[in-house]
C-alpha cells in the first residue's frame, strides 16, 4: 500500500471537532470566566485566548486523590508510535499535573456564548442607519466560474432554450443536455449595506473610596458589555470619562488604572458626558449607551439633584440606555442607586444594578443588556 | 509527502550499510519526506496517516503544533512498526540531521524485528488501520456520527484494559489482540467485554477494532526506554564511529545532547535507555570482550521493566547520581520500576464471577487510582456491560469497593488492610 497524502488536511477536521467540544465546555463554565480576570489581557483584536482544563477521557490511572500522597507516576504522555521529541524539554513525562489548554476563540463567538447563556435579546437599533462598507451578495449569474458555483436550474433553462430555438427539442423525449455555452455560475454583486453605529460611554468614579477590587469588577463588567455590543454593531465607538470632584475624558488604559483621592461629584461626569454626546454623537445617527459605575457615595444631595436634571434633560433623550452599576465598597453609602431609582423609576431607558462582589457580575450584565435596547 | 531524492537515498544506503557492518539487522525501511505540519499530523494519528477520524487525535495535534510554535518540542523523526518499516523525514532538516535520524531509525527498525514483544504485531498495520478507518466511516454512515463518536469515546476510556502478558503467547494467526475463543487473560477486560457483554453487532465491531489497535501499540509502551535507548546507542556509535564528516561533528553533538539532556534527569527515556545499554556493553567487556553480544541479547528478550531490574546496579546508580549505596540504589530502582510496571498503567483484572457480572480487582502496587476518573470510567464500563460492574481497590489504606449500577457509582469503604497504604514519601 502506498502511503496516502493529506493527513494534514484530515487532522484539521479532527481538530475542529475537538474545538467544538472545547467550546461546549467553555459554555458550561461561563460563570467562572466572567468572574475571573484571566480573560482580560488575553484579548487580541479579534480573538481571545482562553485557558480551559484539558478535555480528557477518564481512565483508570494512578492519581493523588487530593491528599498529597500516592506515587507520582507521571502520565504515559506519548504512548503510541515512537515520536522522537528532540530538545529535551517537553519530552515524555515532563508535563505539569495541571493540564490547561489554550483555546483561541473569536470575540464574536464568545459574545454568542454569552448571549445564549444569559438569553440576551438581539438589540433593535434606533436611528438612521449609515451606509457603509459594501456587502457581497450572491445574486447574479456569470458564464464562467468554479464548478462548485454552478447554477443547475439556470444552466438547464439555457440548454432548453437553445434546444427549443434550434428545433432539436423533442417533447416525447424531454431530456436536455447542456452544452458548454449553457453553463451558468452564481456570482456576487456588491450591495451597499446600511449599518447602525453605536457609542459606548463609560463613566467611573475614581475617588479614594473605589478600591482595586471595585475597579476590577468594573473592568470585568465592561469587558463583557464591550464584547456583547461589538457583536451587535459593526461600528462601535468608545469613550471613557473618569471623575472624582471633577471629570475628564481619558483613554481606555487610563480609565482602568487611574486612582485619585478626592471627593465625588457625579454631576461633573454627567455634564461632561452630555457635552461629548451632543458635540460628536448626534442621536439621529448614533445608538448611545451610557454606563456609570461608582460606589454610590455622592458629595451632596444637591449634586445628586443636579445629576438627575442632567440625565433627564440632556442625556436620556438621545440615549438607548443609561446603566448605573453600583459596586459595593467599604466606604460607599450606596445612596446614589436609591436616588436614581426613585427619581427615574419607570423610565425604561434606565437600569440600575448593585454589584456586591464578583458573583454579581453576571446578573448585572443580564440586567443591563436584557432589554434588547 | 514525497519519496526521498537521490541524495537522501544515497545517504540511506550508506547509513544502512554501516549499520549492517555493525551487526544490526533492520528490515527494509521506506522513508517519506514531509514538512513539520504533516509530520505533526501523522504523529497525532499515532504514526498512521490513514487512521480513523476522532477528536482525540485533533487534540493531540493541537498540543503538538502549539509545542512546536512555542519551541518546546520538535519531532525530528517518526517511525512505525510495519513491513516495510515506514519512517518520515523532515524536509528542512540539514543533511547531518537526516543522517542522524536514519541511523536512529535503523536502531528502531532492528528493535521492531528482534525484540520478543513485537513477534506478533501485525506487519501490515498500515493497511489494517486504513481498513479500520473505512469500516468506522461506514458505521458512522449507518448509525450516525454522534452515536459512533460517543461510543468510541467510551471505548477509548477503556483501551488500557488489555493484558500485556497475553500478547506474548504465540498465536499463529493474524491480528494484534489475543483471540476470543481461547481462555481470556484476566487483565484482558476489553476481551471480556467483547465476549460477554450484550453489545449490538456494530458496537462489538468497534470494540474489536479499538482493542486490536490498543494491543498493537502496547508493546511500544512496554519498551519505550529500551527502544529509544537502543536507537540512541546505535546512532551515537554509527555517527561517531564512521558516518560523521569532520565538519558535522559540532552540529551532531548539539543535536544529540539536545535529545539526551533536558530537565527530566535520568527518567528521560532516551538518556536512561542509552546509558543502560552503554552500561551493559561496558560491564560485559566492551567491544573487545562480550559487550556487543550482551547488548544484542538484552534488546531481544527484555522489556523496560526487566531491563531496568536486571541492569540498574550500584555501579550505574553511582555513575548517574541515582544513589551512593545499595539502599539508595534499590530505592531508585524501585521507583523507576513502579513507573514502568504495566507501562505505568494500573493493573486491573477480572475476578471469577457470574457471566453477567463484572467483578474487577485493581492489583495493588502501592499507588491509588485517581478516584473521580475511576468512577467515570466505571460508568462507561457499565454502559457497555449493561449489568453490575464492581471494582475492588484501596483508599487511605482501607479496602474500597466501587459499584456501578443504573443509578451511578457508589463507594463502600471497608476495613483497614494489613499492608499500609502508599509508602510514605513515595
Amino acid at each position: 500500500m502506498d502511503v496516502p497524502d493529506g493527513a494534514a488536511g484530515r487532522i484539521e477536521r479532527d481538530r475542529a471537532r475537538f474545538a467544538a467540544i472545547v467550546r461546549g465546555h467553555i459554555k458550561q463554565d461561563l460563570r467562572r470566566y466572567v468572574t475571573g480576570s484571566e480573560l482580560i489581557g488575553r484579548k487580541g483584536r479579534q480573538m481571545v485566548s482562553i485557558p480551559v482544563p484539558r478535555v480528557e477521557l477518564p481512565r483508570f490511572r494512578f492519581g493523588r486523590n487530593g491528599r498529597g500522597q500516592g506515587q507520582g507516576q507521571g502520565e504515559r504522555a506519548a504512548d503510541e508510535g515512537q515520536p522522537a521529541e528532540g530538545q529535551g524539554a517537553g519530552a515524555a513525562g515532563s508535563q505539569p499535573g495541571q493540564h490547561l489548554l489554550e483555546v483561541e476563540l473569536s470575540l464574536e463567538e464568545m459574545a454568542r456564548i454569552l448571549g445564549e447563556e444569559l438569553e440576551l435579546p438581539d438589540i433593535q437599533p434606533r436611528g438612521r442607519a449609515r451606509v457603509s462598507a459594501p456587502a457581497r451578495r450572491f445574486s447574479s449569474l456569470r458564464r464562467s466560474g468554479p464548478r462548485g458555483l454552478r447554477h443547475m436550474r439556470r444552466t438547464f433553462r439555457e440548454a432548453l432554450r437553445r434546444e427549443l430555438a434550434g428545433g432539436s427539442y423533442d417533447p416525447s423525449r424531454p431530456g436536455v443536455v447542456p452544452a458548454p455555452g449553457d453553463l451558468r455560475y452564481r456570482s456576487w454583486k456588491d450591495v451597499p449595506r446600511p449599518e447602525h453605529a453605536a457609542l459606548i460611554l463609560y463613566m467611573m468614579d475614581v475617588s479614594g473610596s473605589m478600591g482595586r477590587e471595585q475597579k476590577e469588577i468594573v473592568r470585568l463588567v465592561s469587558f463583557w458589555i464591550d464584547t456583547w455590543l461589538r457583536s451587535q454593531y459593526r461600528s462601535l465607538e468608545m469613550r471613557y470619562v473618569v471623575h472624582d470632584a471633577v471629570a475628564r475624558e481619558v483613554d481606555q488604559d487610563t480609565f482602568y488604572r487611574l486612582r485619585e483621592s478626592g471627593g465625588t461629584k457625579i454631576s461633573s461626569a454627567y455634564a461632561l458626558a452630555a457635552e461629548i454626546v451632543e458635540r460628536q454623537f448626534p442621536a439621529a445617527e448614533w445608538n448611545v449607551y451610557l454606563f456609570h459605575f461608582s460606589d454610590g457615595d455622592n458629595w451632596s444631595g444637591r449634586d445628586t439633584e443636579r445629576c438627575m436634571s442632567v440625565l433627564r434633560e440632556r442625556l436620556l433623550p438621545g440615549a438607548n440606555l443609561f446603566c448605573y452599576g453600583q459596586v459595593k465598597s467599604a466606604y460607599g453609602s450606596g445612596q446614589f442607586k436609591k436616588d436614581v431609582d426613585s427619581a427615574l423609576s419607570g423610565d425604561e431607558r434606565v437600569i440600575t444594578a448593585e454589584i456586591l462582589d464578583r458573583e454579581g457580575i453576571l446578573p448585572a450584565i443580564r440586567q443591563f443588556l436584557g432589554r434588547g435596547r | 509527502m514525497e519519496r526521498p531524492d537521490a541524495e537522501l537515498l544515497a545517504l540511506q544506503r550508506e547509513v544502512e550499510a554501516r549499520a549492517r557492518d555493525a551487526g544490526l539487522d533492520p528490515p527494509e525501511v521506506e522513508y517519506r519526506v514531509v514538512d513539520h505540519r504533516e509530520l505533526n499530523a501523522i504523529a497525532a494519528y499515532g504514526g498512521f496517516p490513514v487512521r480513523y477520524a476522532h477528536w482525540r487525535f485533533g487534540m493531540e495535534y493541537d498540543r503538538l503544533i502549539k509545542g512546536h510554535a512555542w519551541g518546546l518540542q520538535r519531532i525530528y523523526e517518526l517511525v512505525i512498526n510495519t513491513r516495510p518499516v515506514l519512517a518520515w523525514l523532515l524536509r528542512d532538516n540539514a543533511p547531518v540531521e537526516q543522517k542522524l535520524v536514519m541511523a536512529h531509525v535503523c536502531g528502531h527498525a532492528d528493535f521492531f524485528r528482534a525484540n520478543a514483544w513485537f513477534a506478533h504485531t501485525d506487519p501490515h498495520m498500515l493497511e489494517t488501520m486504513a481498513a479500520h478507518a473505512a469500516r468506522l466511516r461506514e458505521l458512522a454512515a449507518a448509525h450516525g456520527q454522534d452515536a459512533l463518536e460517543s461510543f468510541i469515546d467510551r471505548v477509548h476510556s477503556l483501551d488500557n484494559l488489555v493484558d500485556a502478558g497475553a500478547l506474548r503467547r504465540a498465536r499463529g494467526r493474524p491480528g494484534n489482540a489475543p483471540p476470543l475463543d481461547g481462555p481470556l487473560a484476566p487483565g484482558d477486560v476489553l476481551g471480556h467485554v467483547l465476549r460477554d457483554a450484550p453489545l449490538a453487532d456494530w458496537q462489538r465491531e468497534v470494540v474489536a477494532l479499538l482493542r486490536d489497535e490498543a494491543c498493537y501499540f502496547l508493546p511500544q509502551a512496554l519498551t519505550k526506554v529500551m527502544n529509544e535507548g537502543w536507537a540512541s546507542f546505535w546512532h551515537s556509535r554509527l555517527m561517531t564511529g564512521s558516518l560523521l564528516r569532520d565538519a558535522e561533528v559540532v552540529d551532531y553533538a548539539c543535536q544529540h545532547s539536545g535529545a539526551m539532556g533536558g530537565s527530566d534527569g535520568p527518567m528521560n527515556p532516551y538518556k536512561l535507555g542509552l546509558e543502560l545499554f552503554r552500561h551493559v556493553h561496558a560491564r560485559a567487556g566492551g567491544d573487545s570482550g562480550g559487550g556487543l553480544r550482551a547488548v544484542f541479547d538484552a534488546r531481544a528478550v527484555h522489556d523496560d521493566l526487566t531491563f531496568v531490574d536486571a541492569f540498574l546496579d550500584l555501579d550505574f546508580a553511582r555513575a548517574h547520581g541515582l544513589g551512593a549505596d545499595e539502599a539508595a540504589c534499590a530505592a531508585a530502582r524501585e521507583s523507576l520500576l513502579a513507573g514502568l510496571t504495566n507501562a505505568g498503567q494500573p493493573v486491573i483484572r477480572r475476578l471469577p464471577s457470574e457471566p453477567r457480572e463484572l467483578e474487577l480487582e485493581h492489583v495493588w502496587s502501592g499507588a491509588e487510582l485517581q478516584l473521580d476518573q475511576a468512577e467515570e470510567t466505571l460508568r462507561h464500563l457499565h454502559a457497555l456491560w449493561q449489568g453490575p460492574v464492581r471494582l475492588h481497590t484501596r483508599l487511605d489504606g482501607r479496602a474500597l469497593l466501587l459499584s456501578a449500577g443504573p443509578a451511578g457509582v457508589t463507594r463502600e469503604l471497608g476495613e483497614a488492610l494489613a499492608e499500609p497504604g502508599p509508602p510514605p514519601g513515595a
